[in-house]
């Protein structure tokens, strides 16, 4: 990473006796997309708003550019945000929502108009300027509101679950819009969701935040396919972890016994370990793999070309499957019907459980 | 057409028969009254603009108009600028609690009757009273307050004070705080927020806040007779004197129609302004 623009280092925030953020460390480089997710009240929208100086941390330090910015107040940061709720100016047209922060700045009323309406052009709505923003729909008003924290050309734009209020078709849409406007400007996004589908669509690095504590950093697929804990297994979704008990290690190479069986996964662990394998759903097939189990199939979710099926296995525990819906047929995934289930020893991750 | 609903219309009935019986009803008597004439001390029922005539070519009548709506809309703003600090203070820093006690505490000076609240300043307000007391420690004064100008004003604060403040707050406090932060991220000055958030977010209470404070002391009585010693003479007191003259009560109707034309027409624009919409295009 090049020189960091933003630095966490023990950052902490309290609300009284409930712990916000606890201990985070963290750099985002210039330019980067990065997205934190996590559960609700898992610290994640505190973490933003202590960038944009609308909460102080209680400990630690916050730099942006190499600047201590703990004791900057808001309205002296570049720090633009788009809300959840948008926030627009209800008493304010779309243009001059955009116009805003360019005339807490200061610029004249000719520029600021200008530069308002080339936002509003390149957000392709530049006819609606003159709306009142409460009659315009949803999807323009996200572009009024991404207008209006771009308009100063910050160096850092901060995104809190933007899209959560929007129908599923306009988040694809806008995703792509955001996606290509940060290419473009090469400006940092950090961006807070607990959507995993859009974290991953855009962000070149996720932040997993947990009870106020940041889980794990990487990138999309480092977080998806080598999970650094259960909750991370678990939060990412689609993943099954077969908690067990390590009882043999040799180069490089584990076998973890489970109630299910033993199996083999790659990692290092000393025997007497509690370690979990975890294996993504989509690495799991039906009636193949060299590490074998049986279950039944309990009900299946259509989700368009992917079918994710649901067995469980006879100890109890849920396994998931996904498989093209085309070939759900052929492999006899039938609600009720005992298959075989396997996965290639590569496919596997191994999870050593934190100790208490 | 909707089909009569008996059961909406059982509700809605009383306030129907109670707004026909005290205020349709005497509104209509009274414009009817102003073309009414008095002959020998006597009130005859008939159509002549004889009052309305010998009112509205009266100087005197004007000025206190003139009088009137100048101390009235006075009255209005000293009070919104005079409650807006409090005000904001508990709508923004106090917690909901402070708040709800705050605004019980501002409804009880509603429970003691303003006349007692406005003779209570009589003390406060006299050449040998506790302001002067205090002025005079200075070497200063005394000052003469009371039958002036500004003792009607005094009493026009008290009566509508606690009001505008109470209006005020609720306005404030219903206002959505993330459009304050947001103006605050777009890099506005907290107390700039004001005048760039606060008064448009909240125009409409603001503005009814005010109309209320002018209509209220538009029509009072107490403050300009009581501690402004009718001097110059509101048009409430016009309307005293006038029926004390000589029984002219259709003049008197014709001030009473005059006052309800001003507060309608403002109440009016008052209302068209704070509701007003950007246009849509």
């Amino acid at each position: 990473m090049t020189e960091p623009l933003v630095t966490f280092e023990r950052v902490e925030k309290r609300f009284d006796d409930f712990v916000a953020v606890k201990g985070a460390t963290l750099d985002i480089g210039a330019g980067e997309f990065v997205a934190i997710m996590g559960p609700s009240g898992c610290g994640k929208t505190t973490t933003l708003r202590m960038l944009a100086g609308l909460d102080a941390p209680t400990s630690g330090t916050i730099r942006i550019a190499g600047q201590v910015m703990n004791d900057v107040p808001a309205h002296e940061r570049d720090t633009p945000m788009v809300w959840q709720s948008l926030a627009l100016f209800p008493f304010l047209n779309a243009r001059e929502n955009v116009e805003f922060g360019l005339k807490m700045r200061g610029v004249g009323v000719s520029e600021r108009r200008q530069r308002a309406m080339t936002w509003l052009d390149r957000m392709e709505i530049a006819e609606f300027a003159e709306r009142n923003v409460e009659t315009l729909s949803g999807g323009q008003r996200q572009r009024v509101a991404l207008a209006r924290a771009l308009v100063t050309e910050p160096k850092l734009l901060l995104l809190d679950e933007p899209l959560s209020a929007l129908d599923a078709h306009l988040v694809i849409r806008m995703q792509s819009v955001l996606s290509r406007l940060q290419r473009e400007l090469g400006i940092t996004f950090v961006y807070v969701t607990h959507s995993q589908s859009e974290a991953f669509a855009m962000a070149d690095r996720v932040v997993i935040m947990s009870q106020g504590e940041i889980a794990q950093v990487g990138t999309p697929r480092e977080v998806y396919r080598a999970p650094r804990s259960r909750f991370v297994a678990e939060f990412v979704g689609r993943n099954n972890i077969l908690p067990g008990e390590v009882v043999a290690s040799h180069q490089g190479m584990v076998s973890v016994q489970t109630p299910l069986g033993t199996f083999n996964v790659q990692g290092d662990a000393a025997p007497g370990t509690s370690a979990s394998i975890v294996v993504a759903a989509d690495m799991m097939q039906v009636g193949g793999g060299e590490n074998r189990l049986t279950a039944t199939v309990i009900s299946e979710e259509f989700v368009g070309s992917m079918v994710t099926a649901f067995l469980e296995a006879s100890d109890g525990t849920e396994l998931k499957v996904q498989v093209q819906e085309r070939a759900l047929a052929d492999l006899g995934l039938e609600t009720g019907r005992e298959v075989s289930l396997g996965w290639n020893t590569a496919d596997g991750h191994l999870l050593v459980d934190e100790t208490p | 057409m909707r089909r009569l609903n008996a059961y909406a219309l059982t509700f809605r009935l009383p306030i129907i028969i109670w707004q026909a019986l005290f205020f349709i009803g005497p509104l209509i008597f009274v414009v009817a009254m102003s073309f009414f004439v008095v002959k020998n001390y006597r009130m005859v029922e008939t159509f002549e603009l004889t009052s309305w005539a010998k009112m509205i070519s009266r100087d005197y009548v004007w000025s206190a108009y003139r009088y009137t709506l100048v101390m009235a809309g006075s009255a209005a703003a000293i009070a919104s600028i005079l409650a807006f600090p409090a005000a904001w203070f508990l709508a923004f820093r106090c917690s909901a609690r402070a708040r709800q006690v705050a605004l019980l505490l501002l409804i009880v000076p509603f429970f003691t009757s303003y006349l007692v609240r406005t003779f209570s300043w009589y003390t406060i307000l006299a050449e040998a009273g506790v302001l002067n007391g205090g002025f005079a420690l200075f070497g200063l004064g005394p000052f003469k307050m009371l039958n002036t100008p500004f003792g009607t004003l005094v009493g026009y604060l008290t009566l509508v004070l606690p009001l505008v403040m109470i209006l005020q707050t609720v306005t404030m406090a219903n206002i959505d705080t993330r459009l304050v932060q947001a103006a605050r991220n777009l890099g506005c000055t907290p107390a700039r927020t004001i005048w760039s958030v606060i008064l448009p977010a909240g125009k409409t209470g603001f503005v009814i806040a005010a109309l209320f404070a002018f209509i209220l002391s538009f029509g009072d009585f107490v403050a300009p007779f009581y501690l402004g010693g009718s001097n110059p003479p509101t048009m409430p007191i016009l309307i005293i004197d006038t029926t004390k003259a000589g029984q002219q009560w259709p003049r008197a109707a014709v001030v009473a129609v005059m006052m309800m034309l001003t507060l309608f027409s403002i109440a009016f624009a008052a209302i068209v302004y704070s509701y007003r919409k950007r246009a849509s295009r």
